[in-house]
Order: structure tokens, then C-alpha cells, then sequence
């Protein structure tokens, strides 16, 4: 993995356990062993942890077509990733 | 014999400040309520618990004004627009009443729902009237009526928990959050840039929606022209609940899904186009504030092949995305809905809400756990007519609510649109597309 690639699952991770309020640990979202609906991510958690990546990284995700690209820190790198690509 | 107090109060701090956009959202609404703004207006009703005597209670009260600044702020409309000024000092008058042979807080209800029937002047008046009511010469409850610039639904929960606190003499933190601050707080670059996504949002779904609500022409309607009828039902409470476990969804979930779905068939369309009230309380500060931070999203639901659960999974994805599209200055969002409504000939029509407002304990669990079962209890649900008023800016709202141990789906509905008895097959008709959807997935609902 690129450190690059590495870097954005560390912030990731980081915003996971803000918008959870500590619920997740960084380190159990980076593990990545269940899904963050499965971990105890409301859907409050998961507005506020879009709310968190837009900020950050000024893009617009796309909630339209299938929320499975949030239900883990890689599905939301590869959102991220895209969004940054298509800026 | 009834008289009156004056609770004197001083807080910590004073000033003038440009509106919060939930401030915005609720300044504009009010004069689109005409003769019916009273619709906006928050009733509530604050117990006094234990043997309290009137000082101890007014001075709860007088606490809780000066450690809330959104409940000493009127508001002006200035050459620059309209601002909220906040008094350190102050006065409130508060009327005390005798229960006489009535229960202190059913009368206590009934007094909120009267005071809050009567319009709220912003700049003249404080956002908040008082009456104590007094049972055996003590204290019994306070009813309010609070301006909905002040509060909002989610407001109103915590200052009961306030009370409580206060009632029992404690010392309380300073609160840390008030409407002044979120000013400040959505001027920041971080919230404009919400605030733009937001409004592209809506502005991509604009251009496309249909224009109109309904393809039928209005009618006659009522004198009150704009009712609700209220439907208290078990069935609709443990199908919701069961639906909710099967699609791994929750009951507001399912409830929204099967409501967007009777509004769609009422016209024959395959598309829901409603406003979801939305708390919009993200941020931990925002969302221990006094004040009022609601604002409306923009929920476009397509109805699908596969059924209610289809539609469910469609309405949890939809939501998520008009919730994400909540933070915003509501003067951008209009001015970018004047400029829709000019390129298309009018403004489309965006008077559907759903509005979920849960009681403190939430959607209600029955004891029930087969469709048999719940189509069992389909006979024992109550039909019933609510409040109207003259004028309201609202064609349809789908409110939802718990009422005696079971959930309550209400329908506030412009009866030139939506004749009385429209409104109670809607209501039935989201009950019956539960129901069957526990053991089938019906293609259609009502006509």
C-alpha cells in the first residue's frame, strides 16, 4: 500500500471514531474486521463522518446508489479516491 | 383567583446578531403561515416536581431564562436584514392559575394549547408565555408557549431535563452553546461550503421534479380549510417495528417509505417528492443548544418493482442524502428557488412533509411478533379529527408520534386537495400496506 494510500486510512480512521463519538476506536475501524454498522455507527455517525470527509477534502460524495461504499474504511478510500480523481 | 408574578433575570451576556439559518428557515415560514403562523408556535408543559413552593419555583424558572439566551431574544427586521437581539436583562410576567377540580397538568396542557394559538409578535414580545398552575395554593406545572424561533422539538427535551435539574435547586454548568455562537460558527468557510453543496443539491433535483403536488385540480374545501386527522394504531406500531427488524431498516425508515408511497399512488405516480423536517443537530454543540436549528430536506423517492422493502432500501439511501443536504443558509436556498421558479414558469411545489417526532421513549414495542397477530389488531385502530386552522402553508404532513402506548401517524392535510375522507384512506392505507407487506408485497395501495 502507498503511503499515500496509508495516510488517508489513518485520517479516515481518525474521523470514524470523532463522528462516533469514540464509539469505534481507530484502530478497530483500521482493522476493518466488521462493518462500521456492525460496529455501532448510526446513521447520525455516518452523516456527520460525510459531513467530516467533504470538509477535509472539499469533495461532494455521492449517497445516490449504494451506502455499501460506507460500510467499511476501504469501500469509503475508494469513494474518497474517486471523488478526488473526478474533482 | 387568577394573578400574576414577574420573574426579573439577568444573564451573563447581550448583543445582536445576524439570524442562525435555523432562525432563517423559521422567519421566512412564518409569514407564509398567514393567519394560521399560531401552526409554529411550540406548546409545553413542565411539571413541578415534589412539594416546591412558588419562590423556589419561579426562581427555577428565572435560572433557566438567564442561562438560555435564546429565551431572552426578540428579533427586528433591519434595512439589513432580519437580527436577533438578546437581553441580559429583563422581565417576564407569569400568569398563576388555580387547577380548581381539574388534574394541574391536563389543565396545564390545555392552557400551552390555548396560549399557543395566539401569534407571537418577535420584535414586541418575549419568545416564551408562562402560566403557573397552582393545585391545593402550590405549584403543580408550568405551561408554556414558546415562539418556534426559540425552540425547536429537540430544544424543548432538554430544556425539560434543565428543569429537573433546576427544579431541585442544582448548580448547573454555564451552557456552552447558544444561537449567537452558531451564527459565527455557520459563517465559517467549512459551513459556506456545506451550505453551496446543499443548495446544488436541490437545485439539481428542482429542475426536475414535477411541478405540482397533485395532478388533480383543487376542489371545495373545508371551513377550516386545513385539518388533521390522527390515526392511533397497534397494528401500524408492531408492523412498522417488524418490517423494520426483517429489512435491517428503522420504523421512521419503513414509516417514510410507506407514506411517500401513498402520496405517490394518490396521483398515479411512480415518484414522492416530500420535505422531511430535519433536526439537523450534527455538530455536539449545535446539538445541545437552545434554539432552534430544524430545517427541511429535500427527499426524492422513486417507487420500486420490488415491493415495499425495495422502496424502504430506496427511502433509507434518499434520506440519508436530503439529510446530508440540510445545512444551509435558507436565504441562498431561496434566492437559487426564485431563479428555478423563473426558468420553469413557477416555483415547483414542495408542500409534502414528513415530519418524525418520537416520544422520549422512542417508537413503542407490543408484545407482538406474527403478521396473524398484527392483522389481528388492524380492527382496533382509532380514527380521529384533530386540530384545523384557516391557513397554513402545508398541503400534506405525515407527522408521526406515539399517543398511549402505540404509535400515531397524523395527516395535516389542504382540504381543497385532500377531502376528509382522502385523508383518512391515506392514513388507513399506510396501515394496510404494512400489514399485508409482513406477509406479502402489495403492487398498489389506494385510490
Amino acid at each position: 500500500m502507498s503511503k499515500e494510500a496509508e495516510d488517508l486510512r489513518s485520517s479516515l480512521a481518525d474521523m470514524i471514531a470523532d463522528a462516533s463519538d469514540g464509539e469505534i476506536a481507530a484502530e478497530l475501524a483500521l482493522a476493518g474486521n466488521h462493518s462500521l454498522n456492525a460496529l455501532g455507527l448510526t446513521s447520525l455517525g455516518l452523516i456527520r463522518l460525510i459531513d467530516a470527509i467533504e470538509d477535509a477534502f472539499g469533495v461532494d460524495l455521492d449517497l445516490g446508489a449504494d451506502l455499501s461504499s460506507f460500510d467499511n474504511i476501504d469501500a469509503i478510500a475508494a469513494q474518497v479516491a474517486t471523488a478526488l480523481a473526478t474533482r | 383567583m387568577n394573578t400574576t408574578a414577574t420573574v426579573a433575570f439577568g444573564g451573563e451576556r447581550g448583543g445582536e446578531a445576524a439570524l442562525t439559518w435555523g432562525q432563517r428557515h423559521v422567519w421566512r415560514a412564518l409569514p407564509r403561515h398567514g393567519r394560521g403562523r399560531y401552526f409554529l408556535n411550540c406548546p409545553w408543559v413542565a411539571p413541578v416536581y415534589g412539594k416546591r413552593d412558588l419562590s423556589e419555583v419561579l426562581d427555577a424558572l428565572r435560572r433557566l431564562i438567564e442561562r438560555h439566551e435564546s429565551l431572552r431574544t426578540i428579533f427586528a427586521d433591519t434595512p439589513s436584514g432580519p437580527v436577533q437581539r438578546v437581553a441580559r436583562r429583563g422581565e417576564l410576567v407569569v400568569g398563576l392559575e388555580d387547577a380548581g377540580e381539574d388534574r394541574p397538568l391536563e389543565r396545564a396542557q390545555r392552557i400551552a394549547d390555548e396560549m399557543s394559538k395566539v401569534i407571537f409578535a418577535p420584535e414586541d414580545e418575549w419568545p416564551l408565555r408562562c402560566r403557573v398552575v397552582l393545585s391545593a395554593g402550590r405549584p403543580a406545572a408550568l405551561a408554556f408557549a414558546f415562539s418556534h424561533l426559540a425552540v425547536d422539538h429537540v430544544a424543548l427535551g432538554l430544556l425539560g431535563a434543565d428543569w429537573r435539574r433546576l427544579l431541585r435547586g442544582e448548580e448547573l454548568p454555564p451552557a456552552g452553546w447558544h444561537p449567537m455562537d452558531q451564527v459565527e460558527l455557520e459563517a465559517t468557510p467549512r459551513y459556506l461550503a456545506r451550505s453551496a453543496r446543499s443548495v446544488q443539491f436541490w437545485r439539481s433535483a428542482l429542475e426536475r421534479v414535477p411541478l405540482d403536488l397533485f395532478d388533480h385540480p383543487p376542489g371545495q374545501p373545508e371551513d377550516p380549510r386545513y385539518i388533521e386527522v390522527t390515526m392511533e394504531s397497534a397494528a401500524l406500531t408492531a408492523a412498522a417495528r417488524l418490517l423494520a427488524q426483517r429489512w435491517a431498516s428503522s420504523t421512521s425508515g419503513v414509516l417514510l417509505a410507506a407514506c411517500a408511497t401513498a402520496l405517490a399512488t394518490l396521483s398515479g405516480r411512480a415518484q414522492a417528492v416530500m420535505s422531511l423536517v430535519h433536526s439537523n443537530r450534527r455538530d455536539p454543540r449545535t446539538g445541545a443548544m437552545i434554539g432552534t436549528a430544524m430545517q427541511d430536506s429535500l427527499f426524492v423517492l422513486d417507487l420500486r418493482d420490488g415491493g415495499l422493502a425495495a422502496t424502504c432500501r430506496a427511502a433509507g439511501r434518499g434520506a440519508l442524502e436530503a439529510y446530508k443536504n440540510t445545512q444551509y443558509d435558507p436565504f441562498a436556498m431561496w434566492a437559487m428557488r426564485e431563479e428555478i421558479g423563473s426558468r420553469r414558469g413557477r416555483k415547483p411545489d414542495l408542500d409534502a412533509f414528513f415530519n418524525d417526532r418520537p416520544g422520549p421513549g422512542g417508537w413503542p414495542e407490543l408484545p407482538v411478533s406474527t403478521a396473524a397477530e398484527v392483522a389481528q389488531l388492524a380492527g382496533k385502530t382509532r380514527i380521529q379529527a384533530g386540530l384545523s386552522w384557516p391557513e397554513i402553508d402545508i398541503r400534506v404532513m405525515f407527522y408521526l408520534g406515539t399517543a398511549h402506548g402505540v404509535g400515531q401517524l397524523s395527516l395535516i392535510a389542504d382540504t381543497a386537495y385532500l377531502p376528509r375522507g382522502t385523508v383518512t384512506s391515506m392514513l388507513l392505507g399506510v396501515e394496510t400496506l404494512l400489514v399485508r407487506s409482513l406477509s406479502e408485497e402489495p403492487a398498489a395501495l389506494i385510490r
